[in-house]
């Protein structure tokens, strides 16, 4: 199974229903709130969303695939579900 | 202020910004209290109502940009996808804003 994690917000619709499409599949996965971590975490996480040329959340990583936005069918592609 | 009568305060607002842009709010009514609940906490945390799906970057110049409504900073992307990033509006002909993906610039021919 790919790792899959994900960079979200808290206060994001479409960030927790990322988290809930994959823990309604039993797949685990990592998470960060971007707005409650702290200021070095949030630059890091904003230098890898502009290398990768992504502005908005959800930022979900499956393997290597970098998918932006809650993209289901996107996600079950990548998993191969 | 209490939060339902800002959230009404914001949607009084926002209605006549958003209108003559070609949007409108989503239809999903429940999606649209909790998107507007989202932006009453953000404005108490930061005196401005930024956008809940959107970070900020500690940056004034590009924070700004993040405002709701943000429409005319990202007009061509959301014409595109017939609605903003976190879905608060929509194009005024969606009847059914479930079946409009949450699609970035890139996959939609942008940047």
């Amino acid at each position: 199974m790919k790792e899959v994690s994900m960079y979200t917000l808290s206060t994001c619709p479409w960030c927790r229903k990322a988290k809930k499409f994959f823990a309604d599949r039993n797949i685990p996965f990592n998470y960060i709130d971007y707005d409650l971590a702290d200021e070095a975490t949030q630059g890091k996480i904003m230098q890898e969303l502009d290398a990768a040329g992504v502005t908005g959340f959800p930022y979900v990583k499956i393997g290597d695939e970098v998918i932006s936005g809650y993209q289901p069918e996107r996600y079950s592609s990548a998993l191969r579900l | 202020m209490e939060t339902e009568s800002r959230k009404k305060a914001l949607h009084y607002f926002f209605d006549k910004v958003v209108g003559p842009l070609g949007f409108k709010f989503t239809p999903d009514v429940e999606l649209m209290d909790f998107l507007l609940e989202q932006e009453v906490v953000l404005e108490g945390k930061h005196g401005i109502p930024f956008c809940p799906c959107q970070p900020l970057r500690h940056d004034r110049a590009r924070d700004m940009q993040i405002v709701c409504p943000c429409i005319p900073f990202h007009r061509e992307h959301f014409d595109a996808i017939k609605r903003c990033w976190c879905g608060l509006f929509v194009h005024k002909d969606v009847m059914d804003p479930d079946s409009l993906p949450q699609l970035p610039p890139k996959d939609v021919g942008l940047e």
